[in-house]
């Protein structure tokens, strides 16, 4: 696509002193050079905003931390760390984050792809199509979360009347499974535009010849998705499987707002648990060490993500 | 990488100081007292510190509602600008915490709930007694006798009675609600079906309760079901199950009530391990299970809302719903003292107090105190009772006393919350009265139960098993003891 | 348009045309348009649903909200909108609060991400990789960890409770993955673009100004959409980081769960007034977005 050719503008005098300076990456550099230059303020503020945190993080996570009269720790060893490794409230946390990361990542890439095929079928009506498609990725959490509840309140809920009207009597929030699966689908209703989204965005790239050529092999159209679209978008859809599973398990607003972990814990993921842990308990040397646990979880996994990407030479 | 390895080290440096918590962190306040209050030098006690802006930080309730909408008078009367951030009871008691923990004050006015924010930081908030009997400041009008003694010990004391870091502010408290026209309407078919007089009441046992709810699920369709609860894993889960606990005779620890009046830091064992309490447990499972299907999910809002909209006969909730009821079925719902288990009847009681915080000085300290004195006085008490916002009931003995409040007790009221009044009397008294644990690790002892009950009705668990395991696992939580 | 050819820098920077016409299915079937109409028609029920009940709702007067027959008809009523700016409620330093803490902290993600991307992009240094990895993993902390010690830093700056604090909260999320985005960008423009046009006389910073960063529109769009989005819709840190004169619109909703019953009337209004700037903003950038997302990554090869 970006096949543009530049068109030399002023003095036609060469620089070859700077074209070599780009070129070579044995030379010496003096000090930061140009990128370093660039990259300073962004990475001076991540450092600060990032680093003294962290540090923070692991020792309040042998500590105990006091609140009243300024924050102080109090050293206490590996104690944090021991519960977490042996709290089983936790290990059902994990369990259920895992399920839930599944399952709602997992739904949001299969409906967002599937959808997105279609919507690339469609000539006429793509665009009006595509704009009310995208709607629920604009909407903030907590708002998802409380429309949520107000669709399903077994009360004045419009979607618990339409499950009445067609005789199933539920309350979609007051049981594990269905609440489990409630909030699923919430995240997933306002997620999924996105895959498709950026799944859309990978396939309007495909290159056409590609897709001539088979159609002149003969190829079915389903052997053509499986074997010519989806392996030349691969790269679109790693890039949009790491955007959502950064944000997956670190937001928790949607939950928050409508059962809070509950019923029966079926729905108190890990990040619920620290927030509660910090913030209800004030248990704040545990609730870094689950912190820490997470990160540690998350940037695992990231980094999978990335080295998939940096196989397909995305990702520098 | 360009970040040099000196950087990373001077960050560590950095990092090594943030965790020097206390000293670097302490720095900023903390260990200095706050501010004295300026000498007062004459003129109106009122006015002396007009021009000073305040923060009062709220759980989003009904007074608050009430004061937000009409702060005027205050401003008047004293020159005082206060800015009210209402925010639902856990966000309160994080931003509380923090705000605490900073050591300086961005929040002036404090809604001390009992158990999360009294409780467990009792130490960070100023005792009112430094403003109660100083010279300078306006009388508390009627003195601290006005308000209703054991509400003004649960709202506003921690384990020395002498101190009190709160007046009361508000008194929420969970009485039986019922459909009146329909225990008109069905009332003698229900008393000779069932054998029993069905008048809603203390005299009635929580067993009749169940049957009532029942009956209604057979034989009324004007209403989805008998009986609502507010069994969401949710505060309200406990809240809801403690009124039965305590009627069967049970008990959180083994400090009994004393710890809910005069608070603790160590409460003893934990006694839901045993019988009472586990026929308690195994009762509410019954309970919930003949509910309205949406009892699991619902909180006190949800349950609140199913009765406005007609969808439940009877209920046991806040007695604040009272006003809402009222808009929603004029003249149709009443109220009455809960029913009354093998040890007695009580009213799980859910007052908050307002409080100073203690890093609070100079005139914000004083001004602070005036717009305290004035959000608890009668004149403001009365003021919410009739507000359109809402609006809770009076803490204070007097303003129950005035004619136009007595008067409202019966319909038609100007001041609907009252018409609760008759049924307030009782609840309110020592031997119904329920309080549960004032304890600083509440908030965890409190998950744990909703959780564990949460579980039970989730039917994964049977209600002895659930006792047993709650028991040990407040145990637990109570031995790693607490320190602010 | 222009369309000549010394403009190609320009056209690069367009949203290329549709390839209309060169979609892999040419020979679908009746058949085959009727399924995949019918999919995008269950998809549609399902996403608009929510949010017109969520509109009507927000039109609905008195007890009509929480009806326990859900009304499609009634008598529309503006209380729910004047109730959020009378009486107690005045939405409107909210909606300034929301709008400044957003913008702001987009814009500045969006220099800073533009500029360390580019960097980032075009640098030789050996840990590059790394760095790179460092920076999105800044982003993937877990919020309510990091919590408490940004609370104290903020605290100890003089930070709570001030627009400035709220604008670095957001930051802390949105710059790393602003700089993130646009060095995916940048690292798909070839750098014998800026080596021509070092050639030709520029500065580095006026190849990477008049050369590159034209040919980054889509990018840029997206990006600041995106940082936007997630800034006017946080809800976590500013419930930590904002007070009193600093209080943002998604605390605003949550405000509204009283503890006597919530006001679905005025949620759902709320609702509306939070989604609709975002939605009216995505939606003029779609096309950017579409051109964007694709990370420029597929070539085709």
């Amino acid at each position: 696509m970006t096949q543009t050719t530049a068109q030399p503008t002023g003095g036609q005098e060469l620089a070859p002193e700077r074209v070599q300076q780009m070129k070579d990456p044995r030379r010496p550099r003096r000090g930061l050079g140009f990128p370093g230059l660039l990259m300073a303020p962004a990475v001076i503020f991540m450092a600060g905003l990032s680093i003294i945190p962290f540090l923070t993080l692991i020792g309040m996570s042998f500590s105990r931390v006091r609140l009243l009269g300024g924050a102080a720790l109090e050293w206490r060893g590996l104690d944090n760390w021991a519960r977490a490794l042996t709290d089983p409230n936790l290990w059902t946390s994990w369990a259920s984050t895992v399920l839930y990361f599944v399952v709602t990542v997992g739904l949001e890439l299969l409906i967002g792809v599937g959808v997105a095929v279609a919507l690339h079928r469609v000539l006429r009506g793509r665009g009006l199509v595509l704009s009310l498609v995208l709607l629920p990725m604009f909407v903030a959490p907590v708002i998802v979360g409380l429309l949520g509840r107000y669709l399903v309140d077994p009360t004045f809920g419009l979607y618990t009347n339409w499950l009445q009207a067609v005789g199933i009597d539920i309350d979609p929030l007051g049981s594990p499974v269905t609440a489990f699966i409630a909030v699923a689908l919430m995240d997933v209703w306002e997620w999924t535009p996105l895959i498709t989204l950026i799944t859309l965005a990978g396939l309007s790239g495909v290159n056409p010849s590609i897709l001539e050529a088979a159609a002149l092999d003969g190829a079915s159209r389903t052997r053509t998705l499986f074997h010519i679209i989806f392996p030349s978008i691969s790269n679109v859809l790693l890039v949009a499987f790491l955007i959502r599973s950064m944000d997956a398990v670190r937001y928790f607003d949607i939950i928050t707002i409508t059962t809070n972990g509950g019923p029966a814990d079926a729905t108190k993921i890990v990040p619920l648990r620290l927030y509660e842990t910090a913030f209800r308990f004030f248990d704040l040397g545990y609730a870094a060490a689950i912190g820490l646990m997470m990160l540690a979880v998350t940037i695992a996994m990231a980094k999978v993500f990335v080295r998939l990407l940096d196989r397909k030479g995305l990702a520098q | 990488m360009t970040l040099s390895r000196r950087s990373l080290l001077r960050a560590g440096a950095l990092g090594a100081g943030a965790l020097a918590g206390g000293g670097l962190l302490g720095a900023c306040g903390s260990g200095s007292q706050p501010a004295p209050v300026p000498e007062f030098t004459g003129g109106d006690e009122w006015r002396r510190f007009a021009g000073t802006t305040i923060n009062f930080i709220s759980e989003n309730t009904a007074p608050t509602a009430a004061i937000a909408a009409n702060l005027q008078p205050f401003t008047e009367l004293t020159g005082i600008n206060v800015r009210i951030v209402n925010l639902e009871l856990s966000a309160l008691v994080q931003r509380v915490a923090l705000d605490l923990a900073s050591g300086q004050s961005q929040y002036h006015v404090i809604y001390a709930d009992p158990y999360q924010v009294l409780a467990p930081y009792s130490a960070g908030l100023a005792d009112l007694r430094e403003f109660i009997d100083a010279d300078g400041y306006p009388p508390l009008e009627g003195g601290l006798e006005d308000f209703i003694p054991t509400q003004l010990a649960a709202t506003g004391t921690f384990e020395d009675p002498d101190k009190v870091f709160a007046l009361p502010y508000d008194c929420p408290t969970m009485i039986w609600q019922y459909r009146q026209d329909l225990f008109d309407a069905h009332g003698d078919r229900m008393r000779d079906d069932l054998g029993f007089d069905v008048t809603p009441g203390m005299e009635r046992t929580w067993e009749e309760f169940f049957q009532i709810a029942q009956w209604f699920n057979a034989h009324v369709d004007e209403v989805v079901a008998g009986v609502g609860t507010q069994s969401k894993q949710h505060d309200s889960l406990m809240c809801d199950f403690s009124n039965v606990l305590w009627s069967y005779g049970g008990e959180y620890f083994e400090g009994g009530s004393e710890i809910g009046l005069r608070g603790a830091t160590d409460p003893g064992r934990s006694l839901l391990a045993s019988d009472e309490a586990k026929e308690a447990a195994a009762f509410y499972q019954r309970l919930v299970g003949i509910a309205h299907p949406g009892s699991r999910s619902w909180d006190w809002d949800g349950v609140g809302n199913a009765m406005a909209q007609g969808q439940i006969a009877m209920c046991v909730n806040w007695h604040e719903f009272a006003s809402g009821n009222e808009e929603s079925l004029p003249g149709q719902v009443s109220y009455a003292p809960l029913p009354h288990g093998p040890a007695r009847s009580s009213a799980h009681f859910g007052g908050c107090g307002i409080g100073i915080s203690g890093n609070t000085g100079g005139a914000e300290r004083g001004a602070a105190w005036l717009f305290v004195n004035w959000a608890t006085s009668p004149q403001t008490q009365l003021a919410n009772l009739a507000s359109a916002a809402g609006g809770g009931t009076p803490t204070r003995t007097s303003v129950y006393e005035l004619p136009e409040v007595q008067a409202a007790e019966q319909r038609p009221s100007e001041l609907p919350n009252m018409l609760t009044g008759p049924t307030m009397e009782v609840a309110w008294r020592d031997d119904v009265i329920g309080l549960r644990p004032k304890i600083p690790m509440w908030n965890e002892c409190d998950t744990a139960v909703f959780t564990e009950l949460s579980k039970m009705l989730a039917g994964q668990q049977q209600p002895a098993a659930t006792m047993d395991g709650l028991a040990r696992r407040i145990d637990q939580i109570v031995a790693r003891g607490w320190q602010a | 348009m222009s369309t000549t050819t010394t403009a190609s820098t320009e056209a690069a920077a367009r949203p290329p045309k549709r390839s209309t016409g060169l979609s892999f299915d040419q020979k679908m079937t009746p058949g085959g348009t009727v399924v995949t109409w019918v999919v995008l028609g269950v998809f549609l029920l399902w996403t608009l649903i929510p949010l017109v009940w969520m509109l009507l709702g927000s039109f609905k007067g008195g007890d009509d909200v929480t009806a326990a027959d859900p009304k499609w008809f009634f008598t529309p009523s503006l209380e729910n909108y004047v109730g959020l700016f009378t009486g107690a409620n005045n939405l409107l330093p909210y909606i300034w609060h929301s709008v400044v803490a957003a913008v702001v902290s987009a814009g500045l993600s969006l220099v800073l991400g533009t500029l360390a991307g580019y960097g980032l992009s075009r640098t030789r240094m050996k840990r590059k990789s790394d760095l790179s990895f460092w920076i999105i993993s800044t982003r993937m902390a877990p919020i309510a960890a990091v919590v408490l010690p940004l609370f104290l830093m903020f605290r100890f700056a003089g930070l709570i409770d001030t627009l400035p604090g709220l604008i670095l909260a957001y930051m802390t999320f949105n710059l790393p993955f602003a700089t993130w985005l646009m060095q995916a960008f940048f690292a798909e423009i070839p750098p014998s673009l800026e080596e021509a046009a070092l050639v030709s006389g520029c500065t580095r910073w006026g190849a990477f100004w008049n050369v590159i960063l034209p040919l980054s529109k889509a990018g840029l769009v997206t990006t600041g959409i995106l940082c936007l989005v997630f800034a006017w819709n946080d809800y976590a840190f500013a419930s930590v980081f904002a007070g009193p004169s600093s209080q943002t619109l998604p605390i605003a909703a949550s405000q509204l769960v009283t503890q006597t019953g919530v006001d679905w009337g005025q949620l759902t209004a709320i609702g509306t007034i939070v989604v609709v700037p975002m939605v009216v903003l995505g939606l003029a950038v779609k096309r950017w977005l579409v051109t964007g997302l694709s990370l420029g990554a597929v070539t085709g090869e």
